[in-house]
């Protein structure tokens, strides 16, 4: 066993704030930011939730829920042998007149509903898809229904000035901004009225998976005016969109700087400490002529171990947080957020410790001989 | 084997040291021209009223701190025209310490305090390092305590356990200060012990600031520091002050 770690066993109750500072660390660096993912994931539902390979859109979208008109006939350009099939994909905002009385800005998602159809989202069952053929007919999810000012399936309302009915309801997809109304590409062209031959977007699904990148390379170069990206590189744009023009990031962002921020003081303070209390034995090991570079490696491997032990103490903590967090918010722990949260915070505590070191310059032997 | 060190070459000289701190009126002088000559085997004790410079002298004469001028040569290289760097080096190979407290890690079990010493300082492997440092150990009577901490020591046992640090490389030299201060005669009488079998079974040069008297009829040699200027005492005191059983352990001689 290592000196540094004999010495933080025994002196745990000294390094234990340590330990805890950078637990506390990663802890708020992962939960923060993993909140953050997952608050912003819900942005990206009709691409993650939705079966097509690749997006075709106005060059000028920022988001999924920012589409705009393109011409139909795009679809021209996708007669190529990787491509196995395409379809339009409507969408837009909308004011729902609420039963109850006043206003609800929503999104509505009109999409093909037949077998092997890509833009349904997964949770649309059969039934629902047998049901949303009939014209006028939607879907929305059952936790937005107070907000819309409905209290049952079957309920009817309108949407600007179009008249609809809840035929069914699904859970999980509640949205950022305004409710998604699922409904199929008719009823989202009656609601939406594009103009004609437009539609939002052209939704692709190619041969097989690795020629996505060659069909997007090839619809770039046939029309600069339009946009083609893989559904995984859309969905990221779209967080990526919400995420930076909201600030939200910012602010969170700031709250995990502040947070590493404390885990390195009180890492720094409690490492210090420990090395002022050893430095007459420092002063010893210099005097016997000790090469400084063994000491150095003490103060550091105990930064290291500190920060080893307050890690492992996190990740417990951050799984079961994630837990209680997913109840009545949505925490996503990415696997890179887990090597960032942990690389972060090691670095941290490992430049403690080499601030730390600073005091080592107080070791003089000759201030032992009294 | 009994070094004779009337008989060999010094292993450490030293001349015109001067040493003073502060400055205009504040200013002390704690050493003044002073000069010594160390030879192997030999328990040389250091004494002198508090403030006289014993500790000065220690330091300076061990590589620890700058005199203002005079020379000091360890077996014959001079201490201080050497870089940091060498004069370390030379510490690493040939220089043990024993200083007033015990100075021992907290966390850190009596065999790593050694251990440390070996692995660090000489590259040992760990296993080597435990031999010898059990073996160190078992000299200082401290065999059975060899996983306990400072916490779980006497001072008697710490001290020797900060003997057994200083020793454990095989120093040339060893240089302690006051090592019996904090301990009782009973304890301090074998810490006394200890250093002198490293001088006369070893043939190390052991330099020993003290000022307790009962240490006298140990040592080979004893110099008097007062107000930064030395003298030296009456040589081999021994003969003079030792008991039947001091005689008895010194048969050979």
């Amino acid at each position: 066993m290592s000196y540094a770690i004999s010495t933080l066993w025994h002196e745990r109750a000294r390094f234990f704030p340590g330990v805890l500072a950078v637990a506390f660390s990663a802890l708020l660096i992962a939960l923060q930011c993993g909140l953050l993912l997952g608050l912003f994931s819900i942005t990206s539902i009709p691409i993650d939730e939705s079966d097509a390979d690749i997006w075709v859109a106005h060059p000028e979208v920022p988001s999924v829920d920012l589409g705009r008109p393109i011409p139909e006939a795009w679809a021209s350009y996708l007669a190529m042998p990787e491509v196995v099939r395409v379809e339009p994909y409507m969408e837009g905002f909308g004011y729902w007149d609420k039963p109850t009385g006043g206003m609800e800005l929503c999104l509505v998602i009109g999409s093909r509903l037949g077998p092997g159809a890509m833009g349904p989202v997964r949770q649309l069952t059969a039934e629902h898809r047998a049901l949303l053929a009939q014209p006028g007919a939607i879907v929305v999810d059952e936790a937005e229904m107070g907000r819309l000012g409905i209290s049952k399936v079957g309920d009817y309302t309108e949407i600007v000035g179009k008249q609809v009915r809840v035929v069914g309801t699904v859970r999980g997809l509640r949205s950022l901004a305004g409710p998604y109304v699922f409904c199929s590409l008719e009823t989202a062209r009656s609601i939406l009225r594009p103009p004609p031959d437009q539609t939002t977007f052209l939704l692709v699904r190619c041969r097989s998976k690795e020629d996505i990148p060659t069909v997007v390379e090839r619809l770039k170069k046939y029309d600069r005016k339009l946009m083609a990206m893989a559904a995984e590189d859309f969905s990221v744009r779209s967080r990526w969109h919400w995420l930076t023009k909201t600030k939200a990031g910012i602010a969170l962002g700031l709250a995990a700087i502040l947070g590493l921020m404390v885990g390195a003081v009180v890492t720094y303070q409690t490492l210090r400490s420990a090395t002022v209390a050893s430095l007459k034995e420092y002063a010893v090991l210099r005097a016997l002529g000790i090469p400084r570079r063994h000491v150095i490696g003490l103060v550091v491997g105990q930064s290291f171990w500190v920060g080893l032990a307050g890690i492992a103490i996190s990740i417990p903590l951050i799984h079961s947080l994630a837990i209680v967090g997913n109840i009545g918010a949505k925490v996503l722990l990415p696997w890179w957020l887990w090597t960032a949260a942990i690389s972060i915070t090691m670095t941290v505590a490992m430049l403690s410790g080499l601030l730390a070191l600073r005091t080592l310059r107080h070791v003089e032997p000759v201030t032992l001989l009294r | 084997m009994y070094y004779d060190g009337s008989r060999t070459e010094p292993t450490l000289r030293a001349w015109g040291l001067c040493k003073s701190f502060g400055t205009g009126e504040m200013r002390t002088e704690a050493l003044r021209d002073v000069g010594i000559e160390l030879y192997p085997g030999q328990f040389s004790l250091l004494m002198g009223p508090s403030g006289s410079g014993k500790s000065t002298l220690l330091a300076v004469l061990s590589g620890l701190l700058h005199p203002d001028s005079g020379r000091v040569l360890a077996h014959d290289q001079d201490l201080w025209a050497m870089t940091e760097r060498q004069r370390e080096e030379f510490r690493l190979r040939h220089c043990g310490f024993i200083f007033q407290g015990y100075n021992l890690f907290p966390a850190l079990t009596a065999r790593q305090q050694l251990e440390m010493v070996l692995r660090w300082g000489k590259g040992y492997s760990a296993s080597e390092a435990r031999r010898r440092a059990d073996q160190m150990l078992s000299t200082l009577g401290l065999a059975k305590k060899g996983d306990l901490r400072p916490m779980q020591l006497s001072g008697g046992e710490k001290q020797r356990v900060a003997i057994g640090r200083a020793l454990i490389k095989d120093p040339t030299f060893l240089f302690a200060d006051e090592p019996t201060a904090a301990l009782d005669w009973k304890h301090g009488e074998q810490v006394v012990e200890l250093l002198r079998a490293a001088a006369h079974d070893a043939g190390a040069t052991i330099l020993v600031v003290a000022h307790d008297a009962r240490m006298v009829p140990y040592a080979d040699r004893v110099f008097h520091l007062d107000d930064g200027v030395l003298a030296e005492g009456v040589e081999r005191p021994m003969a003079m002050f030792a008991d039947s059983r001091d005689v008895a352990a010194f048969g050979a001689i």
